[in-house]
């Protein structure tokens, strides 16, 4: 008993620096934002009213919004798939899938980017190849505008909601599903009755990593947008750097950092009522 | 080791230190090796930047070394003032932040004209001492009690000559005819020249542009951007919209429309007539941390015609000294946005104007872009 005790107050003590860290790292200088947000260019909550009543902002959370949501939506549906191909193939598809979502993984979302742009645009590979084969006429707008945003966004998003989906996939007992099978249930009523109800809590965790990831990317949306899909990364970004309203930056990273979080809590709590009725 | 050699090694070491060969610490060691560590504390060197190097910020990517070849190696040559060169890119912002920090670790920034004034009237910036920088060396109206021209720059209409032919437009208003003159655009993504060009579409005449008619301007620009396929951030995104024909007009930089030319065998051509001129400046931080004089005693030596040609022939911005032009041929002196005969055809942006409206224009029109 005493030994168990010794073991887990060493390990508490390990784990003191974690928080530590946040404290320091993170916490403090994110109470300076905080602090700027009530207090520039002069004190009060003038920023949080702009946010309020200003459309031009507005227009600019709704696409941030829009554009995370349909990512986000996308990314699931496919990570899905992906999970599913994963889990029921043999072991040589099973390899093929990790190659294909391994190697774009470790490569820079900057030179994706630039390899969507290279693809994607008006006499690219892709618009070449369509008008050739003679499917249309005239090139696709496929990149510089919002199309691009979720091509390039999901392209890198993929991933992050593949891996809880795999995690909570591998741990369904597939007994269960050869159960539902033999119990007279088709395919499609199997997988609405059954698979899809127990990978219910991968589907959310993916969901909110991915969601939250896209609320901050910057560079993807900055490239293959054509500078007219200004998302809020960008839009915090400008107000920092080039035109020097603090205030406004930081009030909606305060804006953005709630969201997330309420985000996250809403989603937590479903997950844990689902577990609870699962 | 002979006392006469030895004696000739301290000298030599004296003599590189007294040039900027060497720095404090590298001179202070060696002759700590020569045992003659108090001959080094009497020798009388002046150690101005010594540890602390004098930081120049710029833009980064090719400027980088362009900065170097122009003007900081011959700087520290001639004066023993180390310099390093930091292509963090000197937004507003990042300047605010540094003075902000407490810690500044920045001196000598290239900022635009009007950003120098704003920042100066906030006091983030010191005012420059034109005791020791001549500012008759560059033309009156390029600079002001916190900035100094160091080079100037264009923004320029470029075509496709594919789409074209010898007929190409002439005028902004040609550049908004997508009937006559069919095809995408390119504009510039931060603003700069672009209201300019949609006034002087929409007909006022040049004399009259500033103040300017900020509602009348994004009106007009609310009618070309349709037709743009993308407002560019980059120079590299401009040059790549044009010569892979995304593009069949764009309102660029001169200095990669110049290139542009060069590399499409003169398929994309452009000129300097209604182009938009504007200055790059030299600013100092407040309490920069390698001391006021060496900072200005830098920004005396950029201006001089000979590093300030050196950069025309690098990048093939403009040199803010007039008397550059001396140096030119009249090849150079074509192609230079500041020289004399450009220089009548193009439009000076309005420093003041840009100073007191940038900040709040620039969120209207970027709201327009994103509409």
């Amino acid at each position: 008993m005493s030994t168990t005790h010794s073991a887990n107050l060493e390990r508490s003590l390990l784990l003191i620096p974690l928080p530590l860290l946040l404290v320091v790292f993170y916490l403090l200088p994110f109470l300076g934002v905080v602090g700027w947000s009530f207090t520039l260019p002069e004190p009060g909550i003038e920023q949080y009213q702009r946010i309020a009543t200003d459309p031009a902002i507005h227009d600019m959370l709704w696409r941030t919004l829009r554009l995370c949501l349909t990512v986000s939506t996308l990314a699931l549906v496919i990570g899905y798939l992906l999970a599913y191909c994963w889990v029921f193939s043999p072991p040589f598809w099973q390899r093929m899938v990790e190659i294909c979502i391994f190697i774009p993984f470790w490569i820079s979302v900057l030179v994706r980017a630039f390899g969507w742009l290279i693809a994607l645009r008006s006499n690219g590979v892709l618009n070449g190849g369509l008008m050739d084969l003679g499917l249309i006429d005239s090139p696709l707008q496929l990149t510089r505008n919002e199309t691009g945003v979720v091509i390039g966004m999901l392209h890198f998003m993929v991933p992050y909601a593949l891996f809880p989906l795999l995690s909570s996939m591998r741990q369904l007992d597939q007994r269960v599903l050869l159960a539902s099978r033999g119990l007279g249930a088709g395919a499609l009523r199997t997988f609405w009755q059954v698979l899809l109800p127990q990978t219910v809590p991968g589907l959310l965790g993916a969901f909110i990593m991915v969601f939250v990831f896209c609320l901050g990317f910057f560079i993807t949306p900055v490239l293959l947008g054509g500078g007219q899909t200004v998302m809020i990364a960008e839009y915090v970004f400008l107000q920092m750097f080039q035109t020097s309203n603090w205030g406004l930056g930081a009030a909606l990273s305060v804006v953005l950092l709630a969201l997330v979080s309420a985000l996250i809590w809403v989603l937590l709590r479903i997950t844990r009522v689902n577990r609870l009725v699962g | 080791m002979s006392q006469e050699h030895q004696r000739d090694c301290i000298e030599v070491l004296i003599e590189k230190a007294r040039n900027g060969q060497i720095n404090r610490r590298t001179f202070i060691q060696a002759m700590g090796l020569l045992a003659a560590a108090p001959l080094a504390m009497r020798s009388g060197i002046s150690w101005a930047a010594d540890s602390k190097p004098l930081v120049v910020v710029n833009w980064g990517g090719d400027a980088l070394d362009a900065f170097r070849r122009a003007w900081t190696d011959s700087f520290s040559q001639s004066t023993g003032i180390q310099v390093r060169i930091d292509g963090a890119g000197p937004t507003e912002g990042a300047i605010r932040s540094q003075l902000a920090s407490g810690k500044p670790s920045w001196d000598v920034v290239d900022v635009d004209s009007y950003s120098a004034m704003t920042l100066g009237r906030d006091k983030i910036l010191q005012p420059l001492d034109y005791n020791v920088i001549q500012r008759g060396q560059v033309t009156s109206g390029l600079a002001h009690d916190y900035g100094i021209a160091g080079y100037l720059f264009s923004y320029v209409m470029a075509w496709d000559s594919e789409q074209f032919g010898d007929q190409g437009p002439t005028s902004w208003a040609d550049f908004w005819n997508v009937e006559k003159f069919p095809g995408k655009r390119t504009l510039y993504k931060w603003m700069n020249g672009m209201l300019e060009a949609a006034l002087l579409a929409d007909g006022v005449p040049a004399g009259q542009l500033y103040p300017l008619d900020v509602p009348r301007a994004l009106r007009k620009i609310d009618e070309i951007k349709p037709h743009v396929l993308s407002f560019w951030s980059s120079g590299a995104e401009s040059q790549q919209l044009m010569i892979e024909g995304e593009v069949s007009m764009g309102a660029i930089w001169s200095t990669r429309a110049k290139l542009l030319a060069e590399d499409s065998e003169g398929r994309i051509r452009w000129g300097y007539d209604n182009a938009f001129l504007n200055a790059s400046s030299w600013a100092v931080l407040s309490d920069n941390p390698a001391g006021s004089q060496e900072a200005m005693r830098f920004i005396q030596h950029a201006l001089q015609p000979e590093g300030q040609l050196k950069l025309f022939e690098l990048l093939g911005n403009g040199p803010s000294n007039g008397a550059t032009q001396k140096l030119m041929t009249a090849e150079q002196r074509e192609a230079d946005c500041a020289s004399e005969e450009n220089f009548k055809k193009q439009i000076f942006l309005n420093t003041e104007w840009y100073a007191d409206h940038y900040a709040t224009t620039l969120e209207q029109y970027l709201t327009h872009l994103s509409k």
